[in-house]
């Protein structure tokens, strides 16, 4: 019998459609919202950064809005049994999600995707976030600092409310920031600030909007020399079932279509296919 | 055993969608992913005990792989949303490699759903499965263009319609499933000519072809311009097709469109479908899958209701199909 993928595999017992108690509600960036809701423990263990959850954005007596949204892990927290996800409420999915007060209920379908892939030899991880990208990225930072690893996490907004508190990063991440405004840090693109970086850094991570990863591209292939560093960005695409089933979300690659819910949402910029 | 009371009996809930056809197609419940939206079965798996289901239906499988359309491929709209996924699959070869040898090891019906756009090619691969291990059924998509009828849908065409029925049905002796488009102007008349062709099931509906436009940009959202709308939106269409279907046709309906709940399903079979399709609803709850069965097991217990016949057609007057609205005897059992 052919292998089953792993997050497919019945391993922890889990089903992964559950349903969450909101326990904590944080606004952050100006106009988002930090959720937090219960999830079993054992989905809650398994959470890797880069994975994200489906959570219904209505109520179970309505069927509209139909689809759930994507949210990608924030931060898992074992001991409490808790996960928290970023949420702008952009459109009518995440704008019901953030009216939900402390101890409402979710319904949520994860974690689900791959992850970021940190090689055995990194020791410098340069994140490159811009919006919602910040959520993912926020995972990856603690899991490095963790193991002991050094991380520099540039985030980029329109004006300084828009930014990440830095407060809510582990202490020993260098925050780098950039507002097209120049109320906070540099003035213009996040990406302006990676060539800096990019001989220091064994491994790129980004998320964050389409124009962004064209920039950081560009900024990467004019200064790197023989592909390094690598590259790995977690794309954002409109997604229905979540798990590869619809096809609905697939991304072009040098091996074909590939879907951005079970084969990424994290790829490889060097696989991407670049119009 | 001697204890007869009310909590150990279990309805009915089987079907056998191939009655009339010596490999028959028996269902232990009337709750059937639809194509397109379960992928080949493995994609759920711990997500979904597929083992449960009544069967399964494949993603669209054509002659040759397609890479299907570009980017965007869904957008959501009222209650339902809209697809041009563009049948991405690994090709009538492809799929028989990779998906059967799976198949084969479940307790569940796969039933492979095919696409082509001349009758020879759905005829090529009709053949192709007909002795597949795993492969339990054929569920023929004629929602196509035929591109030797400059692009015209064939199951908007009885002629068309009955052409790939009766050449699908010539090559293969696997049941035979034709599901049909909404589009057509007539649907009994496509539904009678299917039967006719020697069909052993229809299933009804296939998605309203459809657009939604961003404003911003003033272009359809969607890279195809088109798609088709599925969701609880369709819903009301698909009940008035298969309540007018089931009237016409002798043979098993299986109804879809837009089901999402309990009495969603009910609405189908008690129109006239002998099981039903869930689609776009297990995008939005996976779990949906099995608490209709649950739901469906619960409700004809606390109704008294024995078998799933005695639903079928129900708020039908002039269902032509297979009734059995008199098979009163474990109410009669139970009540005395």
């Amino acid at each position: 019998m052919t292998a089953l993928p792993a997050m497919h595999s019945p391993d922890s017992g889990w089903s992964r459609e559950f349903i969450g108690t909101i326990t904590a509600t944080e606004p952050v960036m100006g106009d988002s919202m930090l959720i937090t809701f219960t999830a079993p423990q054992g989905l809650v263990r398994s959470a890797r950064s880069g994975q994200f959850v489906e959570i219904l954005g209505r109520t179970k007596w309505s069927t509209d809005p139909l689809l759930r949204r994507p949210y990608s892990v924030y931060s898992a927290d074992i001991d409490r049994a808790e996960l928290t996800v970023l949420v702008r409420p952009y459109g009518r999915g995440s704008g019901w999600l953030v009216e939900q007060p402390v101890e409402a209920t979710v319904d949520v379908l994860g974690p689900l995707g791959n992850t970021f892939t940190v090689n055995p030899k990194t020791q410098n991880l340069l994140l490159v976030a811009g919006g919602v990208g910040a959520a993912p990225l926020r995972m990856l930072a603690a899991e490095a600092i963790t193991a002991g690893q050094n991380v520099t996490y540039l985030l980029g907004a329109m004006s300084a409310p828009g930014l990440l508190d830095a407060d809510l990063l582990p202490a020993e991440v260098e925050y780098v920031v950039a507002t097209n405004d120049g109320t906070a840090g540099h003035q213009g693109f996040v990406t302006d600030l990676i060539p800096q970086y990019l001989e220091w850094a064994d491994q790129v991570f980004s998320c964050g909007p389409e124009p962004m990863f064209r920039s950081l591209r560009r900024e990467v292939l004019a200064n790197r020399f023989a592909d390094k560093p690598p590259v790995q960005l977690s794309v954002e695409r409109t997604m229905a079932c979540g798990v590869g089933a619809c096809l609905g979300c697939v991304v072009e690659t040098k091996h074909g279509m590939k879907t951005s819910c079970l084969e990424g949402p994290v790829f490889d910029m060097d696989e991407l296919v670049w119009q | 055993m001697t204890d007869t009371s009310t909590t150990t009996w279990q309805p009915d809930l089987s079907v056998d969608l191939a009655p009339h056809n010596p490999r028959e197609l028996v269902l232990r419940n009337p709750v059937i992913p639809a194509s397109g939206c379960f992928g080949y079965g493995l994609e759920y798996a711990g997500i979904v005990d597929v083992q449960r289901l009544g069967a399964f239906v494949s993603k669209g499988i054509t002659p040759e792989s397609r890479s299907g359309n570009p980017m965007p491929r869904i957008t959501e709209t009222p209650s339902g949303m809209l697809n041009a996924i563009g049948l991405q699959n690994p090709g009538i070869k492809g799929m028989i490699r990779k998906y059967p040898p799976i198949w084969e090891t479940w307790d569940v019906p796969a039933i492979v759903n095919i696409s082509a756009e001349t009758v020879e090619d759905f005829a090529m691969m009709a053949r192709r499965l007909d002795d597949v291990p795993g492969v339990a059924a054929i569920e023929v998509n004629i929602s196509c263009p035929n591109i030797h009828a400059g692009g015209f849908c064939f199951g908007w065409d009885p002629v068309m319609s009955a052409d790939v029925t009766k050449t699908v049905r010539e090559a293969t002796t696997l049941p035979v499933i034709v599901k049909l488009s909404p589009g057509a102007v007539d649907i009994i008349e496509i539904a009678q000519a299917v039967e006719g062709a020697g069909a052993d099931a229809i299933s009804l509906i296939n998605t309203l072809v459809g657009m939604a436009i961003d404003t911003r940009t003033r272009k359809p959202i969607l890279a195809n311009h088109t798609g088709g709308l599925s969701g609880p939106a369709v819903r009301p269409v698909a009940v008035r097709m298969v309540y007018q279907v089931t009237q016409a046709v002798g043979i098993p309906v299986v109804g879809l469109g837009g089901i999402a709940k309990l009495n969603d399903a009910l609405e189908f079979l008690m129109a006239g479908a002998s099981a039903i399709q869930v689609g776009t609803a297990i995008f939005a709850e996976p779990g949906i899958l099995g608490r209709l069965i649950d739901d469906l097991a619960a409700w004809m217990h606390s109704n008294r209701i024995s078998s799933l016949a005695q639903i079928v057609g129900s708020a039908n007057p002039r269902f032509k199909g297979i009734s059995a609205r008199t098979d009163d005897l474990l109410t009669e059992m139970l009540q005395s």
